[in-house]
Formats: structure tokens, C-alpha cells, sequence
């Protein structure tokens, strides 16, 4: 086989995290490709945990919702996930009461599932290593069941616990032990396949890849306030400042962390700050700030459901109309939709030449799913795309600057920029309305002319920002349009369906705003059944796609329950789709 | 003893000299304020600190809240940033963080100060931010005509409090005092002397100089007008011993805002360091974050990935 689904499940703190990221780097050592991702509660202990660990020979972009293997490292890895095992699949476990979840048992064995069971704990006692290493005693068997290279393991295994050298040989031992622990020789073979080249790939999460895109295309400040699932970007890039000589602050709020970044765009270096939903609320005013005084600021907003806390540990697409629609007044933006690591690592460079060039303010969108899954991708290059400023900055032209010039009515309504201190010619930057040198004006005309010169720039935006991109054929029996983490789903599906001679095609937008439309109306031309597919209850993209577009889907899969789409989801839904066409035919 | 002899003398001949210099401050803009208001004062004051420490209209950024004193914002020639109610401090510190070079000021009102925005005062205090930040206090919201602010006179009838002022009122260098700030002054509006030579001192503090300044507001203000702090206003200088790194004098002559109340840079931390000398990563980079944005490789990072 050549895709495996395994999921390492227990109560948050029972080891679930370090036994997943062992194990990932065991598989990305041996060349496998993977798609990870933790489910968690928010909390720091006690809730039912999981780590989605799909791996295959070929490149994979999203999760299965039911799993080949599942690794239980306690009761509650059974009781909680039991029910996303496939039909005979394998579950791997360790617990010796198994009087209270015999029902369970007896219900996994009906559904033809193996179930693998050694006593992890006693063999952990017994190797003078606690408890806390029943994971790694389940960990060597789930290695020998998959019979792949234990030195390999064992490796991963020193590496993580290196500091700590006086679990290493304890932890060794324990996977050792598991390895040996059982005869599995009357099992059925798992018959995985090893991955014949070894790729040239990074793991990465999106946080990471945000992080490192921003450190390549010159950010040298960084403001934030810690919220879920943003957080890992201010922690990657403070442990990584004593290298970068990046300024990484941790505000005391979000309005402060927008306003300082803000303050240092406006001096005229680039400054970052990222948050969720509920923080992104608290810093709306100041983008309408940036809108006015036309300071390039780019924020990213890691999606998780709301509405108020909502599930801070989850994922959504439900932010969409918030960042499009975010501030008040009229004001051209930029919304940017991230995808997955390579994505997150070429557009922040992007981000941050759009807001410089148009001096407006860029909204990055993330999700949970984005920021936090991990995958194996190609080893980032440097960004080919360059900066771009958009500034005054030869001496000759800075001295031939006048201050009517930093906001001119011009006819793509960009005026010039330079920096504060760049030029002996300085300029007032007006949160009030204001005419062409910054003075403060209250005026009918002056007030209507410089709404419009703002304005003008999302016409010129428009026409400089790709549109969305096809991915699969131009034409194909089931057509699906998203934003955001459903190109992932979206490519696996497509390859998924091709196989069963059914084709599917995807149209993505990274730039989801200012919204382009003339793609969308073209393969509604060229393909029967455009459908929508979207992480949100109301179908956010897809309703400002049929009203600027004048289309109407012929069907729309919303998912708003907290969980990224899985490939089953998109599965479920066009074969429910195909039977209702043949139940329509027939009828 | 006259302890309330004028100790502050404004060098007119230096200004003289410099008179072009003045000029290149000004802007041809109609003042919008009442007559009596305390910024035109603290606008003058502030335009003769610049002119006599030499700074460039260039080498400035203004930054201003919202508020009668925001209306300065194109009142004064040099790089102006008029932002939000509330924010201007953390946005003048980004501002200041990303360029050393630049002397980076930030006004604001006692309502953006202690109402709105009294988060972002604690941080910067705490964090030394390298701004000079001078705080408006004329006691009321003048441009929403007349409402209490959080230094308002407990019981005097307000726009929206026509049976007086429930709270307490803050006394806003004592507050400050109790963060271990690293230069705290108080200055008068209707003292144009002493405003400018507190504004120099505090131009040249290197981490978050806060200048309280008393503000007389003629329309709103009736507590507290002009003379009422006339007949109340000493000098620390005329202090004998006052020593202004001892930070429990400060607190002592800090406490009295009804009887006398005592100007001048109240205190001096002798072992404050600002926020960009705290940065252990920086210490030995000579340039600033404005000249940094370029194309950095990541191949360190990516290793690590690998």
C-alpha cells in the first residue's frame, strides 16, 4: 500500500506530542511523504488528544478522516477514537484493564479490526523506565508492525531526548522492547511500500513557513499578542532572533502590537504582527488607520471557529467576510489567502510587496489547519520575486519632492512615498480626511477627491493581482471552487477520482480580494456542475462570487464543525452527487 | 524664601539667531484652538526646543492622538503621523524602534492618556520605549465639549456628569512614578520658559521621557484655570536638597496637585536602559531597521527542517 492513515491518540500530556514528532521524523528520514496534524483540546492537560500522521510514497496534501492504524496511548485514546478506525484496520494499545472498554473492543473486532495489545506499562517497569514511556514501548511495536529500519527510530529517538542523556538509553530500551515485545509473525503483512527516491523536503508547518517568509523578504520587526493558532510564529521567530537581529515583541495587546507595527512600517521598515479572529477584531481600527494615511501594514489572521473564544484549538475558514469587510469607512485592501506551507512561504514576500507598492493595508488569512498541520514539502529557495517598494529613494528624486506629492489625486491613485528623516521634504501622514499634503480638510470637494484617489487603487490593485488558478483538467464532470485549506482536499481529490476515471477540477484563490471573476464565469461556461466548497456555515466566498460573478453554484459543501475537510468529506459528497444524478435519471 | 522665583530664562538671543529656523516649523495654517487654549504654548514651546537643540523639521516625527492637541497635526512643519484616540504611544514606538535616528515625539490628551489608551502608558514606562511622550492635561475632553476625564476634580459638574464627577481623578505623574519610569517631568502651558527647557531635557533622555504638562482650557476647564495654578505652581529648583534621582522625593512632592505643585523634571533614573540597549541580539548592529529591509537566506533555518 501506498498511503497509510495512523493516528497516535491519548489525553493531552500522556506523550502523544514527542511520539508524533519521532515518529515524523522517522518516516521524512526514511523518505516517506507526510501530512500531520494535532487535534487538541484547550487546555493544558486531561482532554482527549490525537495526532494525524498520514504517510505515503507519493506527495499528500490533506488528512484522512479514518485511520489505518490507531496508536492508544491510554483508555482514552480508545474510548475517544475507536470509532475513526477503518474496517480492519489495527489498533495498537496497552491497557490491561480492558474490562471497561470490552464493548468497545468486541465492537472493533466485529468491524474486522486487529487488535494488537501488549502490556506497555509492566514492559516499561521492567526496562526502569516510568509510565511516561508506555509511548515509546507502543511506538517500537507500531515499527515492527510497519517493518521498516529500527536504527532509523532509534536515531529519532537520541536526537529528541539529546539534552536530556539520562532518558536516552531508558527510552531506547522501551522501544526495543516493544519492537520485541510480541509475535507478529501471525499478523497479515501491512505490505507499506518504501519510498524508492528521498526528496530534497523540509518538514514545515505553515507558522514556520509564515515565519520564514517573512525573514526572507526583510521583516525586522515583529509585534504580537500569543493567540491560538497564531502563537508559534512569535515564538519560532523570537528563539530565532539572536540570528535574524529581527526586534521580536511580545505587546501587551493586540492594538498595541498592530499600532507598533504600523509605526514601524510608517518609519519605513517591515514589521509584521499576526493573531486570530478575536484579536484581529481589537486592531480593525487601526487598519482603517493604515487605509487612511496609506501605510502599507500586512497582518496575518490565523483562522479558528468563532464566534467570541469559539474552539481556539480548531480550524475555520469563517473569518473571510471579516477581513474583506473588517473597519470602518471606505478604503482599499488586500486579502490574501494562505493555503499550506509553500504558500505561506511565497506570498508573506508578496504580502508585503503589494502593501508596499499600493500603500494599503494586506489581511493574510491562515487557518488552524494551515498554521499548525505539518508536511513535507521541497526545500524553500530564496523568493524570486524581489522587493518592492514602491518608494522615492534615489537622491535625485528625493530632492526634487514637494509635499503635495505624498498624497496627489494621480490617476492610479498611488502618490509618491518616502521615508520620514529620506528627504528634507516632510509630509503630514492625517488619520483626519485630508488634502494632497496631508493638511487637515473638512471641505465637499476636497473630501470627495481624495475618497476617490483612495479608491482608485482597487482598480489598479485589481488589475495586478493574479486571479484564482484550475488546478486539474479545464473541463471535468464535477467542478468545486474555495479559498484556504481546501486545496489541499482539493488536489488529493482530484488525483483520488482520476483513478476511478471520474474528473474533477479545483479553482483556488490565493488573492481573494479585490475579488476577480472572470475565471469563475468561464468554467461555469465550460463546466456543467460548479460546486462550492468551503470551511464556513454561510458560504462566504461563494456568496460574493455569485453576486459579483452573476453565477449560482449548483450545490455548495460546508464544513463548520471545528475539523479541516478530509478526503472522505469530498468523496462522501460526490458520490452522493453521482447516485442523485442517476436517481434523477432513472426516475 | 521666594521658592517661587522663575528659574528657567528662555535664551531669546540664541532664538533670535535661530529665527529662520523658527520659521521653518511654522505652517500657514489657521489655528483652530480658543483663545487662552494651552497648546498654543505647548506649540511654541515644543517648535523652540527643536530649533535651539538643532533638530531638523526632517529629523522629526510628530506623532499625535486624537484631541484638541491632534489638531496640531499640520500645524507644525516637520514629519507629522496623526493616528488613533488612544494609540499614539505604541505607535510612535514602532515608529521610534525602526529608526534611531529620528527624534520621535508623541503628544496626547488626558483622555487618550488615562482613559483610552492608559494600558499602552504602563508598557512603554515598563519596555523604555526611546520616545519623548508630552501629556496634555487640561483636566476635561475639550474637543467632544467638555466631558470628565480620569483627571477630572472629584464633584465638579461636567458635559455628562451635570451632578459632578463621581471618580476619584488620577494624579498622572505619581502614577507614572510608581512604574519606575526613567525621566518624569511636569511643566505648566502658561510657562513658555519652562516648558521649553523641560522639553530639551527630555529630548535628550535616551528611553521614554514623560512630560506632564497642566494645561489651562478656558472653554471647558473651571476647576482649574490659569490663575488657579499660578497661585499654586513652585520650582523644584527652589527646593533646598531636592534630589531628582531619589525616587521617594519624587513621589513625595508628586502627591500634592492642590496646594503646591511642584514643576521640573520631577526625577531621573540614574540605571535605566532603554529598550533598544536591552536587545542582547542587537548590541553589536550599527544599523537600523530601516536600512535592513533586503533578501535574507535562509539556509541556517532550513536545515534545521531537513
Amino acid at each position: 500500500m501506498k498511503k497509510l492513515a495512523i493516528k497516535i491518540t491519548g489525553e493531552s500530556g500522556s506523550g502523544l506530542l514527542s511520539t508524533g514528532e519521532i515518529l515524523l521524523k522517522a518516516f521524512k528520514c526514511i523518505g516517506y511523504f507526510i501530512h500531520a496534524e494535532r487535534d487538541y483540546p484547550s487546555l493544558i492537560k486531561g482532554g482527549s488528544s490525537v495526532f494525524h500522521i498520514n504517510v505515503s510514497t507519493e506527495r499528500i496534501h490533506c488528512l484522512n478522516k479514518k485511520a489505518d492504524i490507531i496508536v492508544a496511548l491510554d483508555r482514552m485514546g480508545i474510548v475517544e477514537y475507536a470509532d475513526t478506525l477503518k474496517d480492519g484496520g489495527i489498533l495498537i494499545h496497552g491497557q490491561e484493564r480492558q474490562n471497561s472498554i470490552k464493548d468497545i473492543l468486541k465492537g472493533l473486532e466485529e468491524r474486522n479490526v486487529k487488535i494488537i495489545y501488549i502490556p506497555a506499562r509492566t514492559i516499561a517497569y521492567e526496562k526502569q523506565a516510568g509510565e511516561i514511556m508506555v509511548n515509546m514501548v507502543l511506538l517500537g511495536l507500531l515499527w515492527r508492525i510497519l517493518d521498516l529500519n529500527l536504527q532509523i527510530l532509534k536515531f529519532e529517538v537520541a536526537k529528541k531526548f539529546e539534552t536530556k542523556d539520562k532518558s536516552i538509553d531508558a527510552n531506547i530500551n522501551c522501544i526495543q522492547a516493544g519492537y520485541d515485545a510480541t509475535d507478529i509473525s501471525k499478523l497479515t503483512k501491512l505490505a507499506f511500500d518504501i519510498p524508492s527516491d528521498k526528496e530534497d523536503d523540509i518538514l514545515i508547518d505553515g507558522n514556520t513557513a509564515i515565519a520564514l517568509g517573512a525573514i526572507n523578504c526583510g521583516v525586522r520587526a515583529y509585534y504580537a499578542y500569543p493567540m491560538s493558532p497564531s502563537s508559534s510564529i512569535l515564538s519560532y521567530l523570537a528563539k530565532k532572533a539572536d540570528d535574524t537581529k529581527m526586534i521580536v515583541k511580545q505587546a501587551e495587546d493586540e492594538i498595541t502590537a498592530v499600532q507598533m507595527a504600523l509605526g514601524s512600517m510608517h518609519m519605513g521598515t517591515r514589521a509584521m504582527t499576526a493573531t486570530s479572529g478575536g484579536g484581529f477584531d481589537l486592531m480593525t481600527e487601526s487598519i482603517s488607520l493604515a487605509g487612511m494615511i496609506e501605510t502599507p501594514l500586512v497582518v496575518v489572521i490565523a483562522q479558528r471557529p468563532g464566534p467570541a473564544t469559539g474552539l481556539p484549538t480548531w480550524t475555520a475558514q469563517s473569518d473571510l467576510n471579516m477581513a474583506i469587510f473588517s473597519s470602518h469607512g471606505e478604503f482599499p485592501k488586500i486579502v490574501i489567502a494562505l493555503s499550506d506551507p509553500v504558500s505561506c512561504y511565497s506570498l508573506i514576500p508578496q504580502a508585503f510587496n503589494l502593501a508596499e507598492e499600493f500603500q494599503v493595508p494586506v489581511l493574510v488569512l491562515s487557518e488552524k489547519t494551515i498554521s499548525e498541520a505539518l508536511e513535507t514539502v521541497p526545500r524553500f529557495k530564496d523568493n524570486t520575486i524581489g522587493i518592492n517598494r514602491g518608494l522615492v529613494s534615489t537622491k535625485e528624486d528625493l530632492k526634487n519632492l514637494d509635499s503635495n506629492l505624498r498624497y496627489k489625486f494621480s490617476e492610479s491613485g498611488i502618490s509618491k512615498r518616502w521615508l520620514p528623516g529620506s528627504s528634507t521634504i516632510t509630509y503630514f501622514a492625517n488619520g483626519d480626511e485630508h488634502n494632497e499634503d496631508g493638511t487637515i480638510t473638512e471641505t465637499s470637494k476636497g473630501t470627495r477627491r481624495m475618497a476617490e484617489k483612495r479608491l482608485r487603487k482597487m482598480r489598479e490593485i485589481s488589475r495586478n493581482i493574479p486571479g484564482p488558478r484550475l488546478y486539474g483538467p479545464d473541463t471535468a464532470e464535477f467542478s468545486f471552487i474555495g479559498f484556504g485549506s481546501t486545496k489541499n482536499v482539493m488536489l488529493d481529490a482530484i488525483v483520488k477520482f482520476k483513478e476511478q476515471n471520474i474528473s474533477v477540477n479545483y479553482l483556488h484563490y490565493d488573492f481573494v480580494w479585490p475579488l476577480r471573476t472572470d475565471r469563475v464565469r468561464m468554467l461555469f461556461k465550460t463546466n456543467k456542475n460548479v460546486f462550492l466548497v468551503e470551511g464556513n456555515s454561510l458560504g462566504q466566498l461563494g456568496n460574493l462570487i455569485e453576486y459579483k460573478a452573476r453565477v449560482k453554484f449548483h450545490g455548495r459543501l460546508l464544513k463548520y464543525d471545528g475539523r479541516p475537510f478530509y478526503i472522505e468529506d469530498i468523496e462522501a459528497f460526490i458520490t452522493r452527487k453521482i447516485e442523485e444524478s442517476n436517481t434523477a435519471q432513472n426516475g | 524664601m521666594d521658592n517661587n522665583k522663575i528659574c528657567h530664562k528662555l535664551d531669546t538671543d540664541e532664538l533670535s539667531k535661530k529665527f529662520d529656523k523658527f520659521l521653518e516649523y511654522e505652517t500657514p495654517q489657521k489655528m483652530t484652538w480658543c483663545g487662552g487654549c494651552g497648546n498654543y504654548g505647548i506649540l511654541n514651546a515644543l517648535e523652540y526646543s527643536f530649533v535651539l537643540e538643532n533638530i531638523q523639521p526632517n529629523q522629526v516625527l510628530m506623532c499625535f492622538d486624537v484631541g484638541c492637541n491632534g489638531n496640531a497635526s499640520d500645524k507644525i512643519r516637520c514629519n507629522t503621523l496623526h493616528g488613533l484616540h488612544g494609540r499614539v504611544i505604541s505607535l510612535a514606538s514602532g515608529a521610534a524602534l525602526a529608526n534611531t535616528h529620528m527624534k520621535v515625539v508623541a503628544t496626547a490628551g488626558d483622555g487618550a492618556t488615562f482613559s483610552e489608551g492608559i494600558n499602552h502608558l504602563v508598557h512603554a514606562i515598563r519596555n523604555d520605549y526611546p520616545i519623548t511622550f508630552i501629556h496634555h492635561d487640561n483636566q476635561n475632553y475639550g474637543l467632544t465639549t467638555g466631558q470628565a476625564s480620569a483627571t477630572t476634580k472629584k464633584g465638579f459638574p461636567m458635559n455628562a456628569s451635570p451632578d459632578g464627577v463621581l471618580g476619584d481623578p488620577i494624579n498622572p505623574v505619581d502614577l507614572v512614578l510608581s512604574l519606575n519610569p526613567s525621566f518624569v517631568a511636569r511643566t505648566f502651558s502658561g510657562d513658555i520658559e519652562h516648558m521649553t527647557s523641560t522639553f530639551r531635557e527630555a529630548l535628550n533622555h535616551k528611553g521614554f521621557s514623560f512630560v506632564e504638562v497642566l494645561q489651562a482650557c478656558p472653554t471647558y476647564n473651571k476647576a482649574t484655570p490659569q490663575e488657579w495654578y499660578y497661585d499654586r505652581i513652585k520650582y523644584i529648583e527652589n527646593l533646598k536638597g531636592y534630589d531628582n534621582t531619589d525616587i521617594w522625593q519624587a513621589r513625595k512632592i508628586a502627591a500634592d496637585l492642590e496646594k503646591d505643585i511642584y514643576l521640573g523634571v520631577i526625577y531621573k533614573n540614574k540605571n535605566s536602559v532603554d529598550f533598544m540597549s536591552r536587545i542582547e541580539s542587537r548590541k553589536t548592529v550599527k544599523t537600523t531597521l530601516v536600512e535592513e529591509v533586503m533578501i535574507y537566506h535562509l539556509d541556517k533555518f532550513l536545515d534545521e527542517l531537513s
